[in-house]
């Protein structure tokens, strides 16, 4: 990375680290139950405490000339604070700005809440069932996105098959867990809106605040510093409306919200879903049709779920060869926090499902998994579900360097005593987002420096050193001399959002294109210096040269100055127009494929039930490296980042209130729960597009480790965690349960 | 709130504060259990008295009979003790087991028994090798078995106005056997879902004195005499060391959280008493 030096040292400035002068800090107040209306609300004795400057609440809201309470990506059903009701342990209900910690503290306990609690529904099948409590009165049903795919008859390829198997899968719900906590700091500047926060979407957060507060976007400056971690929990909007409208009571100060460990709980989660999926196969291995149904528990707001709960269905089918398909993906409110993409996203309960059912399918035919899935796996020319004929994939290729690594085809040794061993593998497929725009804008100066202004964030996966290596290999200049900007909606142009592995394919592209732009008008101002055709120039090792002539070239600097030029300023675009039919699923579901496999060798031990994955070898389809080392770092943070939401992440709840808020009860893996063997292949491609590879061998490593413990012990788990407890569970037959 | 932060040089000194505090009052040694439960609003002292000044309160001492360790010795401290180690070897495994580096060079033994905490390390091990705690108060000193120290969770003997001084540990023959085991059962640096920690003598592998102590998954670490008399001039067979197994997982009332069921913590028993007994009898010291 270009600033691993400073990283190590510590000197990189996280969002947390944001210190300005005169600044206000706030805490929330939020709610204490599940589900209920709010009686009455005091903060009277709050807004009179010694040193505070605001207090917020729902009253604030929708009065002329100020904010408007309600907000939300697709559905505005989310207020910025709870104004007459509460839908989840947690829900912020009122934020005090202060001038320090104790004071906020003192504050929030004086603001008077009395809450009538109503019954509460928290599983995503109970809450869409006849006659569960309703969240909010527009979806009776708690349903607020169903999103479909129809493809081929499926009752006929049902009954062509030789055998029938379904099986449902679950994942509860889990945490980002970013190192860093959300943290954001507003300011009003004559009527102008500035928010430092740690946000992956900078644009998103613009245009939701510029919405709240009736501006226009122009009036709202996002400054994003590094983020210690994202994985999703940063996307979309988060704590910025919170912070933001308390600023604009404090009128001019500064205010800084930076959250709790166990705030992050309440503020963001990963999708639990029950997918229950049935396949028909025909003796020879042939997949004649495949129906998916899932549910996805989005917590009480829709927030961006109706995207991810539509973008789900091209997930979950699988890489293969499946000429009739039904999918029927339903999001549904319960009174739990807010679900959001998680790295992988929705990808990783889609794969857990259907390559954990691959493996059930195989066995029940009596054949070899890696044989079954090979036979199955869609190539290049075929036909995907959604109508879209797949170009440039390989998920064969990923899968076999996968079991290469591992060595599926050598004799393993099954263990002895209580310790057995087990090999699994799984592949996985995930779309990026359809129809997405990025932009860049380079810089060129007269010292031959490159400045990219990029609005995408980086996070620690090295996108900013990924996008100046590109940029310094367009453009024909040392790594050296290549600057980047990051986001500032002031400065930096527009880009979608830093998620869905799309940063080194999208912003990667706007930047070649960008540079091509460059190298252009760097031949247009040469021609007449050189007194050669521009077409004629050769722009490249930083200098502008006419190839019959060698004697007559200049360098970027020299050029620029001869014209009279401070700098060439260019701007590079990439946008990819796509989507799906929301009725049928058929269209194009992304740009391109992100691919994925990883096979795994495990122990367990039979008598605590405990599993210990021995190595795990994965491998991930880059269509071409801009960066070796971090792109296997990534491969590599894929498989122990996933070693957490298969083995230990859960949130654990109680009637709607959160038993482990905590990284002491919440599980991470460390680093001694890491295998000890790990292998990483990138695949890449002569057609050289840039594939995002944030993502893509993590989803394989649940059900890699599922079918291993299957492949070692003969019990299939369905449920994640795979915990110690519910291997020996199904070891004993469902004794104890 | 502001909170009062007194630090005594001697122990009559800290029974003093402790007296003068009452229930305002709490003891802080290494701080690194009270500091998260301060955080967290679990207690809200307003009078810290530290014992970080307090003379003669860290060290370990050797005689011929018992090995002796202050109560504000470093977790590590205990750990890489030669004297410890060699004396008893699990003990140093057992505080080696705390939490992580970070928390053994900062946390103490004293503090580590006074939090009782169920799910930590050392009460455990202690339970088994029979050792004694010496306990300072307006009313003088007291010796309190380990066994009559743990009253519940985060509860024991101690009264208010007492401080833990020194653990005393009886030395045992040259034919003892110790083992400890820990077993996690979700990731390499949560706490214990179960814990057992086994002492014996071991005579041509006829075992007598066996003490067998299990903490972790019940509310306080426990020994049962009746089971442990089963072992009494016998070889430890497998059948006899399932018989223990067996005696203990079904006594102990096990308790239940994210690292296991009631149900699986008492498998867990079953599993890990029988492991640490086959190690004891494997003749590891």
């Amino acid at each position: 990375m270009l600033d691993a030096e400073a990283r190590v040292r510590g000197a990189v400035r996280y969002a947390v680290d944001l210190e300005l002068p005169d600044m206000l800090i706030a805490k929330v107040l939020r709610s204490s139950i599940p589900h209920g209306r709010i009686i009455r609300l005091d903060a009277s004795e709050a807004e009179t405490t010694p040193g505070v400057a605001a207090v917020l609440t729902a009253a604030d809201f929708d009065q002329p000339g100020g904010p408007s309470l309600m907000y939300g990506a697709n559905i505005p059903d989310q207020p910025v604070v709870a104004r007459d009701r509460v839908n989840y342990v947690g829900e912020p209900v009122a934020v005090v700005a202060a001038q320090d910690n104790a004071s906020a503290e003192t504050a929030l306990a004086a603001v008077r809440v009395e809450y009538e609690e109503e019954t509460a529904v928290y599983d995503p099948l109970e809450a869409s069932a006849k006659g569960a409590p309703a969240l909010h009165a527009d979806h009776p049903d708690n349903r607020f996105v169903h999103g479909k795919l129809r493809q081929g008859d499926v009752q006929a390829g049902f009954d062509a098959a030789d055998e029938l198997i379904e099986e449902t899968f679950t994942s509860p719900l889990a945490q980002q867990a970013s190192l860093e906590p959300h943290t954001a700091v507003a300011q009003w500047t004559d009527g102008m809106l500035n928010v430092w926060t740690g946000a992956q979407a900078p644009y998103t957060v613009r245009g939701v605040l510029a919405e709240i507060f009736g501006i226009p976007p122009e009036g709202v400056r996002i400054i994003v510093p590094n983020l210690g971690g994202g994985y999703g929990g940063k996307g979309h909007v988060r704590i910025e409306p919170l912070v933001a409208a308390v600023a604009w009571k404090a009128t001019g100060r500064p205010v800084r919200l930076t959250l709790s460990r166990a705030e992050e709980f309440v503020t963001v989660t990963k999708h639990a879903a029950v997918i229950t999926i049935k396949t028909g196969v025909k003796r020879d291995g042939t997949l004649t049709a495949r129906q998916v149904t899932l549910y996805w528990g989005a917590g009480a707001y829709a927030d961006a779920s109706p995207g991810l709960i539509r973008a789900s269905v091209p997930r979950s089918v699988g890489p293969y060869r499946i000429p009739a398909v039904r999918v029927d993906a339903y999001g549904i409110y319960t009174n739990l926090p807010p679900a959001a993409a998680y790295r992988g996203a929705m990808s990783s309960q889609c794969t857990w499902a259907y390559e954990s059912h691959t493996d059930t399918i195989a066995r029940r035919l009596g054949m070899d998994p890696l044989e079954f899935r090979r036979q199955n796996m869609l190539r290049s020319g075929e036909q995907y579900c959604t109508g879209e004929t797949m170009h440039d994939v390989h998920f064969v290729e990923c899968l076999e360097a996968a079991v290469e690594g591992l060595g599926w085809k050598e004799p393993l040794d099954r263990g002895a005593g209580p310790v057995r061993h087990g090999r699994g593998m799984a592949v996985m497929l995930k779309s990026s987002i359809a129809r997405s725009k990025s932009e860049c804008r380079l810089v060129l100066d007269t010292d031959g420096i490159l400045t990219v202004y990029t609005s995408t964030v980086e996070m620690g996966q090295g996108a900013h050193t990924a996008l100046a290596q590109i940029a310094a290999e367009a453009v024909a200049l040392p790594l050296a001399h290549v600057r980047v900007v990051g986001p500032d909606t002031a400065i930096t142009p527009y880009d979608a959002t830093t998620s869905a592995s799309r940063s080194t394919n999208m912003m990667g592209t706007a930047v070649l294109d960008a540079a091509g732009r460059l190298k252009d008008r760097l031949r247009q101002i040469a021609a007449p210096i050189l007194e050669v055709e521009a077409e004629a120039l050769s722009v490249e090792r930083g200098e502008i040269f006419d190839d019959s002539e060698p004697e007559s070239r200049m360098s970027y600097g020299e050029a620029l100055e001869r014209s009279g030029l401070d700098s060439i300023e260019v701007t590079g675009m990439h946008a990819t127009q796509g989507g799906l039919d929301p009725e049928t699923g058929q269209g194009v579901a992304t740009p391109h494929w992100h691919q994925g496999a990883g096979a795994c060798e495990v122990e367990v031990d039979i008598e605590t039930g405990k599993v210990r994955v021995l190595r795990f070898h994965a491998a991930s389809f880059a269509g071409r490296v801009v960066n070796p080392s971090l792109a296997r770092l990534q491969n590599d943070g894929n498989v122990i980042f996933g070693m957490g939401p298969a083995l230990l992440e859960e949130m654990v709840f109680d009637q709607g209130q959160l038993l482990n808020p905590n990284l002491s009860d919440y599980m991470l893996p460390s680093l001694s729960d890491a295998p000890e063997e790990m292998g990483s292949r990138l695949l890449e491609s002569s057609a050289g597009e840039f594939h995002g590879i944030g993502e893509m061998t993590l989803p394989p490593v649940a059900p890699a480790i599922a079918n291993a413990v299957f492949d070692a012990v003969g019990v299939r788990i369905r449920e994640l965690p795979i915990t110690a407890e519910r291997v020996l569970r199904a070891l004993k037959g469902g004794e104890g349960g | 709130m502001t909170v009062d932060f007194l630090r005594p040089t001697s122990i009559p000194e800290v029974i003093e504060a402790l007296t003068g505090a009452g229930d305002e009052g709490k003891l802080i040694a290494g701080g690194t259990a009270l500091a998260l439960m301060l955080r967290h609003r679990l207690i809200v002292p307003s009078i810290l008295i530290s014992l970080d000044r307090v003379e003669g309160l860290s060290g370990i001492w050797s005689s011929a009979h018992e090995i002796r360790i202050g109560a504000m010795t470093r977790l590590r401290e205990v750990e890489i003790s030669a004297e410890v180690r060699s004396a008893f070897p699990a003990l140093a495994a057992a505080c080696g087991e705390v939490g992580n580096m970070r928390v053994r060079n900062q946390g103490t033994l004293g503090g580590n028994l006074a939090e009782a905490d169920y799910a930590s390390d050392p009460p455990t091990i202690l339970l088994a090798l029979g050792a004694l705690l010496r306990a300072v108060s307006t009313a003088g000193e007291r010796l309190i078995p380990v066994a009559d120290f743990f009253q519940g969770f985060y509860t024991t003997a101690l009264a208010q106005d007492e401080i833990l001084a020194e653990v005393i540990i009886p030395r045992g023959s040259a034919t003892t056997r110790m083992a400890y085991t820990k077993y996690r059962s979700r990731s390499s640096e949560d706490r214990p879902c179960a814990a057992v920690a086994a002492v014996a003598n071991l005579n041509d592998g006829i075992c007598t004195d066996l003490h067998l102590a299990v903490g972790a998954a019940c509310e306080v670490p426990r020994r049962l005499a009746e089971v442990e008399a089963l072992a009494e001039a016998r070889a430890l067979t497998e059948k006899l060391i399932h018989e223990i197994a067996d005696g203990y997982a079904e006594a102990i009332e096990t308790l239940e959280d994210l690292r296991g069921s009631s149900w699986y913590r008492t498998e867990m028993i079953r599993v890990f008493v029988r492991r640490a007994l086959v190690e004891v009898r494997s003749g590891r010291r």
